[in-house]
C-alpha cells in the first residue's frame, strides 16, 4: 500500500515539474517579446537624434568649406590681376574663414566641430542604453514575478493572497515585428547607383 | 541551443553541488585528523580563528591593497568615458550600486573586480584593456566583474580559502606537536583505522582542498561568464573579448594572489601547469560554453 502512495507522489511530483518548466518558459517567451520592444522603443528614441546631430555638422561643415572655396578662390584672382584692392578683399575673406575654424597648417585640416559632434552622439548612445538597461530591469523582475505566481505552488497560494500578473513592459504584440513577411525572407540586393 | 537563465541556473547548480563537497570534506577531515591525533575541538576553532585572521586582511582591505599594489587611478568620466559609462549602466541593469571604478596603467589585458559585498565593491582595468576593446566587448567583461560582485564571489572564495587555510594550520600544530612529543590527553581514541584514516588525511587533505578551492573557482568563472551574458544579452561580445584577451602576449606584472580579487583571465598564465590547478577554466571552454548560448 505504501508503494502504491510512493508511486503515486512520484507521479503527482513529476507532472508538476512538467507543468511548471512550462509555465516558466511562456513568462520568458512573453519577456523576450518584451525585449524585442526594448530595442525597439531605443531605436526609435535614439535614431532620429544621432540623424539630427549628423545634419547639423554636415551644414556647419558644408559652410566652412564654402567659405574656405570662396576664398581661395578670390585669392587666386586677386593673384592674376595683381590689384591691391582685391588682395584686401581676399584678406578679409580669409579672415572670416580664419575666424569660424582652426586650421592646421598641413595637408589635413583639423575641424574641432567634429569632436563635438561625436561627444554628442556618444552621450545620445549612452542615455539611451541607460533607458534601455533601466526597462530590461523591469523585464526581467516582472518575468520572476509572473512565474511565481503561475507556477505549483504559488498557482493556488497567490490568488488567496490578492497576486495579479503584472504587466512589465506593455509591447504590441500584432506589430509586423513578430512575423516575417515573405519579401522578407529574399536575399536583398544592393544597389549603389 | 541553451537560453542565459538556463546556463545559469546550470552553473548555480554545479556550483552549489562542489561547495557542499568541499564542506562535507572539510568537516570529515578535520574531524577524523583531530580525533585520530586525540585532540579535541579547541584546535580546531584555534586554526579557524588564525586563518580568519590571516585572509580577513585581504577580505576587508584588499580594495585598498589592490589599489596600492598595482598603482591604479581613480577613473575620471571625460578621460575614461566608455568605461565609466558602462559601468554605470551595467549595475542598472544588474541592480547594485556602481561600484568605485579604478585604472591600472599596463600594456597587459586584464580586468578584475573586489570587494565582499555590492556596497564595498571595486572594479579595475588596464589600460591594455580599455584600448584594444571596443565597447561592446568592454560592456562584456564589465557585465562579468559585476556578476562577480553581485554572486558575492569574492565572499564565497574568502570563505573557502579560510577553511582550507585553517585545515593546513590544523595540520601543522598537530604534526609540529606530535614530533615534539606532546601527544593526547585522551587515551580513548586509540582506533587503529581512524589513526590510519588521520594519517592518510593528513598527507592528501590539503592537497585536495586546494583542487577543490580550485574546482570552486572555475565553477564561479563559467556563473559570471552566464550571469553577464544575462545582462548584455550578446554572447558574442563576450566571445570576441575573450579571444582577444587568450591572445594578448603582454602579462599583468603586479597580480597577486593576496588581495582576494578576481580576474577576466588568469594572470599567471605563462606557467603551463595541469588545468586541474587553474583557477579559471581554459579559455576554449568558457567560449565553447559561450557559443551554446547563441
Amino acid at each position: 500500500m505504501i508503494y502504491l502512495i510512493i508511486l503515486v507522489v512520484i507521479i503527482a511530483l513529476y507532472i508538476f515539474g512538467f507543468f511548471n518548466k512550462l509555465k516558466t518558459t511562456q513568462v520568458r517567451i512573453k519577456a523576450s517579446i518584451q525585449e524585442i520592444g526594448n530595442q525597439l522603443k531605443r531605436q526609435a528614441n535614439l535614431i532620429p537624434n544621432l540623424v539630427d546631430s549628423v545634419k547639423g555638422y554636415m551644414t556647419h561643415e558644408k559652410g566652412i568649406f564654402n567659405q574656405l572655396t570662396d576664398a581661395r578662390k578670390s585669392i587666386d584672382q586677386a593673384v592674376k590681376t595683381n590689384d591691391p584692392k582685391a588682395l584686401d578683399k581676399s584678406q578679409d575673406l580669409i579672415n572670416k574663414v580664419l575666424g569660424s575654424i582652426k586650421v592646421v597648417m598641413e595637408s589635413n585640416p583639423e575641424i574641432k566641430a567634429s569632436n563635438l559632434v561625436s561627444n554628442l552622439m556618444n552621450e545620445l548612445r549612452d542615455t539611451a542604453d541607460k533607458l534601455m538597461y533601466s526597462r530590461r530591469t523591469l523585464i526581467d523582475l516582472t518575468a520572476d514575478y509572473n512565474t511565481a505566481i503561475s507556477t505549483i505552488p504559488g498557482l493556488w497560494i497567490a490568488p488567496l493572497m490578492g497576486f495579479k500578473e503584472e504587466k512589465g513592459l506593455a509591447t504590441p504584440t500584432n506589430t509586423d515585428q513578430l512575423e516575417v513577411s515573405e519579401d522578407e525572407t529574399k536575399n536583398p540586393k544592393v544597389n549603389l547607383n | 541551443m541553451i537560453n542565459v537563465y538556463e546556463q545559469v541556473n546550470q552553473n548555480k547548480f554545479k556550483s552549489g553541488l562542489i561547495i557542499s563537497l568541499f564542506i562535507v570534506f572539510i568537516s570529515l577531515a578535520v574531524y577524523f585528523i583531530s580525533r585520530s591525533f586525540g585532540y579535541g575541538n579547541e584546535y580546531i576553532y584555534f586554526a579557524l580563528i588564525i586563518s580568519f585572521f590571516m585572509s580577513g586582511a585581504s577580505y576587508f582591505w584588499g580594495d585598498k591593497i589592490v589599489v596600492g599594489l598595482n598603482n591604479a587611478k581613480p577613473v575620471n568620466r571625460q578621460e575614461f568615458f566608455d568605461f565609466y559609462t558602462v559601468t554605470e549602466n551595467l549595475s542598472i541593469a544588474n541592480g547594485i550600486p556602481v561600484p568605485k571604478i579604478y585604472v591600472i596603467d599596463s600594456p597587459a589585458m586584464n580586468a578584475f573586480a573586489t570587494g565582499r559585498d555590492p556596497d564595498h565593491a571595486l572594479i579595475c582595468a588596464t589600460t591594455g584593456l580599455l584600448q584594444k576593446l571596443n565597447r561592446t566587448e568592454l560592456e562584456a567583461v564589465v557585465a562579468h566583474e559585476l556578476s562577480h560582485i553581485k554572486n558575492y564571489d569574492i565572499r564565497l572564495m574568502m570563505l573557502v580559502s579560510v577553511l582550507v587555510g585553517s585545515l593546513t594550520i590544523l595540520i601543522n600544530s598537530i604534526t609540529r606537536m606530535s614530533f615534539f612529543g606532546g601527544r593526547s590527553r585522551n587515551k580513548e581514541n586509540n582506533n587503529p583505522i581512524i589513526a590510519i584514516i588521520g594519517l592518510i588525511l593528513i598527507i592528501f587533505s590539503p592537497i585536495i582542498a586546494k583542487l577543490i578551492q580550485l574546482a570552486i573557482s572555475r565553477r564561479r568563472e563559467f556563473l559570471a561568464d552566464a550571469s553577464g551574458v544575462k545582462l548584455t544579452r550578446q554572447p558574442q561580445g563576450l566571445i570576441s573579448a575573450l579571444e582577444k584577451i587568450s591572445t594578448d602576449h603582454n602579462k599583468l606584472e603586479t597580480a597577486s594572489t593576496a588581495t582576494a580579487s578576481l580576474y577576466i583571465s588568469n594572470p599567471f598564465k605563462g606557467n603551463k601547469v595541469a588545468s586541474l590547478f587553474s583557477t579559471h577554466p581554459p579559455i576554449e571552454n568558457r567560449i565553447a560554453a559561450l557559443k551554446e548560448m547563441l
